[in-house]
């Protein structure tokens, strides 16, 4: 990891207005479980709708999709990047120390704010609040590394990511069933699904693949676009303002 | 003491080529490379710095190639032409950030020494958004110099620049030069390049029109033949005004018939001029001294002749 | 607009006899070297507004600028019109006798692909006068600030329309080539119309007061497809709530924070159909019908007045 690299990166993602757009999403998270909470109470029911219904399938990927493609498009975009590549300092450095503060970025705003909520809204299922914030955590790591490659990429990184997050996650996932296979989503719910145990099969907290396999898959997935925006980078064109 | 070579370089982006089998050696000194706005300065000065792969050909620094080479960047600073920096940033710690990222054992120092260079030193803590396009210049150039680069590469640096900054910039470079460095800068004004540069490299549309020095390359465009078509309300006496006046060596009259102002008719006169400075200034008085009217007149040989119209057009 | 007279005016770089180059050689002397000026008819603030209404329209499906800025407007519009064509193809192939979906239905499946592009086209239709300050350029025309902002929204709201309508029109067309019932399938296309005109005014209007917020493009695709998302789910939230506890009340005003809902429930309370949000909720009683359109002109409303405040007090040094 770089320093100066992570540095600049966590400014360029929380500087300005971007800090907001980021808070708010587990601002209103937390603030619904609280309200729910004073006024319903706490219940399994609800933690599985608001968890596994708004924090995973909407926050989660909005907020590494935010952070992911922030860490590195606005620097390609507007040609600033060019004082990270003029160094001698590797491009998979660059990449990893960029990924790392993006992943920090949605650790501290999805999978913390997913922990409190849980805390907030079960009663008797601890194992599955665990098991939620490990599923965010790794969807997290793995979603932040493909929209980082993303990035490298294209300059459409941005809407690609949200048609492969939005509509292929949950709409083409729901209509063709195996599609469902093929998501960080359902790789990474697998720990949810098995550290909540019997609640989760009660509460249809359900992966379509086994922890194993879902953690290779995740991994691979991780290095693998980790190493190739490295690749990517190398050979980045900075040709055409605009 | 480093040296940057190119060597039959071209490079095309889809069906345009921007560079066309350039070979130019670059060594210590002041070095401008001259050329109007799309010659493929920009392209030229990407390749040398790592950011672009020639399409055919090799750049090398000291037998190095550039492409993917990161190490390069040790003993190479660039000041890019685009503007955007890290805006939130101050300009301190931009200095900063660019010595660290180098791995300088002492980077506080570094980009002190950057900063003062440049003259910086009293803006240091204001927020890179708030410079003027002079003081971005002028902290881009710091940021490049962090290192003590034996290669410096400037693309279009005097561009929003104060003529005060600008000769601060000049004195930099001069410097710079004299300490044995590499000193490579674009531009599109003759003046720039005239007053610093050792030695120019001229392009014109994708091409290495010229190279070496700059009075040189002067003598060398005013001293050797012109050949000019023109076409005029009466070629033939204007041909015989040519030669009696003793700016041509020779005149060919081709076609026959007066010229009219649309050009239906065939007629030329073809022209061997023997100083370009002088007929030019010859041929429109002619002219108007024998009631002649100029259609039009236009250089046989093209790509030199708007180079060198380019170079002295003031 | 050249005019006959036009044309007789020399044209520039041409000699001519009694010019200054040839009277005054020694002396300054400004050359004509056949700049002329404007004689033509000057249009007003009609054609104007017209002008930015089009370029702003074409734009949004990315005609008149780069190959790249075609690639996306054209992905989402098949997204949301092949599903349309293969099911009437099917319906003609087959010979059914109705759609397997309202056109309701339809609007309702396609909301996220309706962020999704309002969320790519609404910056580039206002980011990037902002970044680039190209606007100081239009209100140094004689045009109001208003006339922009019109122009703006009617375009965009216009693009949102045509994105929402064609899978409709083509679910229409092929209906009645399949022979379904002519009367029936009006009737519900005009619903699904219907619906779909009036979600296309709130998305647009959201997105583009927050892309007119937003100078950096990216940000603001971020931003708008996080706000709409959210609001959906935040309502799918509530409602799953609501049901739980048994409260029809709270899941029916629930349906306010998305924008679908929104317009599908006052849309079916004054239409007096079987029901909102897509046939599966009935208002609890007049009140709850009075308040979705109440907040459904609000919202449309609100965002053209805010975008005119917002261009109130941008500046154009």
């Amino acid at each position: 990891m770089n320093p100066v690299v992570a540095q600049l990166t966590l400014r360029g993602l929380l500087g300005r207005r971007r800090v907001f757009v980021l808070a708010a999403l587990p601002v209103l998270l937390l603030l619904f479980s609280l309200v729910l909470r004073l006024t319903i109470g706490p219940s399994e029911d609800l933690l599985e709708s608001i968890i596994g219904g708004l924090a995973l399938a909407t926050m989660l990927p909005l907020l590494a999709l935010i952070a992911g493609t922030g860490a590195i498009g606005p620097e390609i975009d507007d040609g600033s990047i060019m004082y990270l590549m003029a160094k001698p300092v590797s491009r998979h450095l660059i990449i990893r120390s960029k990924l790392l503060v993006a992943t920090v970025v949605v650790l501290v705003f999805a999978s913390f704010p997913v922990f409190v909520s849980g805390l907030l809204l079960t009663q008797t299922s601890m194992a599955l609040v665990f098991g939620y914030t490990l599923s965010t955590a790794l969807a997290g790591i793995a979603y932040c590394a493909v929209f980082l490659l993303l990035s490298v990429i294209t300059r459409n990184a941005v809407i690609i990511g949200l048609i492969y997050a939005i509509v292929w996650e949950t709409i083409v996932g729901t209509f063709v069933p195996g599609a469902k296979t093929l998501s960080i989503m359902q790789w990474s719910l697998a720990f949810a699904e098995k550290a909540g145990g019997d609640q989760a099969v009660r509460l249809g907290v359900q992966s379509e693949v086994s922890p194993v396999l879902g953690g290779i898959l995740l991994l691979v997935v991780t290095v693998l676009a980790t190493w190739y925006a490295g690749v990517r980078l190398r050979t980045l064109r900075l040709a055409g303002e605009e | 003491m480093s040296v940057l070579v190119l060597d039959r370089v071209s490079r095309w982006f889809g069906n345009v080529v921007a560079v066309n089998d350039i070979s130019m050696t670059i060594g210590p000194g002041i070095t401008g490379l001259l050329g109007p706005n799309g010659a493929g300065k920009s392209t030229v000065i990407n390749m040398l710095s790592g950011f672009l792969a020639p399409s055919s050909g090799t750049a090398t620094l000291d037998g190095a190639t550039i492409w993917r080479n990161e190490d390069i960047y040790r003993s190479v600073g660039l000041v890019p032409e685009r503007e955007a920096m890290y805006d939130i940033v101050t300009g301190w710690d931009f200095a900063l950030a660019n010595a660290r990222l180098h791995g300088l054992a002492e980077p506080g120092a570094a980009a002190l020494r950057a900063l003062t260079t440049v003259d910086m030193l009293q803006a240091k803590d204001r927020a890179l958004s708030t410079y003027s396009k002079g003081m971005k210049q002028r902290v881009k150039v710091a940021s490049a110099l962090v290192h003590d680069p034996s290669v410096l590469l400037l693309d279009e640096p005097f561009n929003g620049m104060d003529p005060r900054q600008r000769l601060h910039l000049m004195d930099l470079l001069r410097t710079m030069a004299n300490d044995g460095r590499t000193v490579l800068f674009s531009s599109h004004i003759l003046e720039e390049v005239e007053r610093i540069a050792d030695g120019i490299q001229v392009m014109v549309a994708g091409r290495h029109a010229a190279s070496g020095d700059f009075r040189e390359i002067r003598r060398l465009m005013t001293e050797r033949p012109h050949q000019y078509t023109i076409r005029s309300s009466d070629d033939r006496a204007l041909a015989s005004a040519i030669i009696s006046d003793g700016s041509a060596s020779g005149v060919q009259l081709k076609g026959s018939g007066p010229a009219t102002p649309m050009g239906e008719s065939e007629a030329e006169l073809h022209v061997e001029a023997t100083d370009f400075s002088v007929f030019v200034r010859v041929l429109p008085r002619l002219a108007r001294e024998r009631g002649i009217t100029l259609y039009d007149v236009s250089p046989a040989d093209e790509s030199l002749e708007s180079v060198f119209s380019y170079l002295v057009a003031r | 607009m050249p005019t006959p007279a036009d044309a007789a005016t020399p044209q520039p770089g041409s000699p001519q006899p009694g010019s200054p180059q040839q009277n005054a050689p020694e002396q300054g002397v400004i050359h004509d070297i056949g700049y002329r000026r404007y004689t033509g008819a000057r249009l007003g603030r009609g054609p104007v507004r017209t002008a930015l209404f089009l370029d702003t329209l074409r734009g949004c499906f990315g005609l008149g600028r780069a190959g790249k800025a075609k690639v996306m407007p054209a992905v989402l519009t098949a997204m949301v019109v092949l599903p349309a064509l293969s099911v009437v193809f099917y319906a003609n192939v087959t010979g059914g006798t109705d759609l397997p979906f309202s056109y309701r239905e339809y609007v309702g499946s396609i909301t996220t692909l309706v962020f999704i592009y309002v969320a790519g086209q609404a910056p580039q239709a206002v980011s990037r006068d902002l970044r680039f300050r190209t606007i100081s350029l239009y209100f140094s025309r004689p045009i109001p600030r208003s006339d922009y902002v019109l122009a703006k929204f009617a375009a965009m709201s216009s693009a949102v329309m045509i994105f929402c309508v064609l899978p409709l029109l083509v679910l229409y067309i092929g209906a009645l080539l399949a022979k379904m019932p002519v009367g029936e399938q009006t009737a519900d296309f005009l619903k699904g119309l219907a619906l779909a005109l009036l979600f296309s005014l709130v998305v647009a209007g959201l997105g583009l007061v927050i892309a007119s917020v937003t100078p950096k493009r990216g940000f603001g695709v971020a931003a708008i497809v996080t706000v709409l998302l959210l609001a959906d789910s935040l309502a799918g939230v509530v409602i799953t709530v609501a049901e739980h506890q048994n409260n029809p009340t709270l899941s029916w005003y629930g349906g306010l924070l998305s924008p679908l809902y929104l317009v599908d429930s006052a849309l079916a309370w004054v239409l007096s159909l079987d029901g909102g949000r897509l046939n599966d909720q009935l208002p609890p009683d007049a009140l709850g019908g009075l308040v979705f359109v109440a907040v459904l002109l609000a919202v449309i409303v609100g965002n053209y007045l805010l975008l005119n405040l917002r261009y109130r007090k941008v500046s154009v040094s």
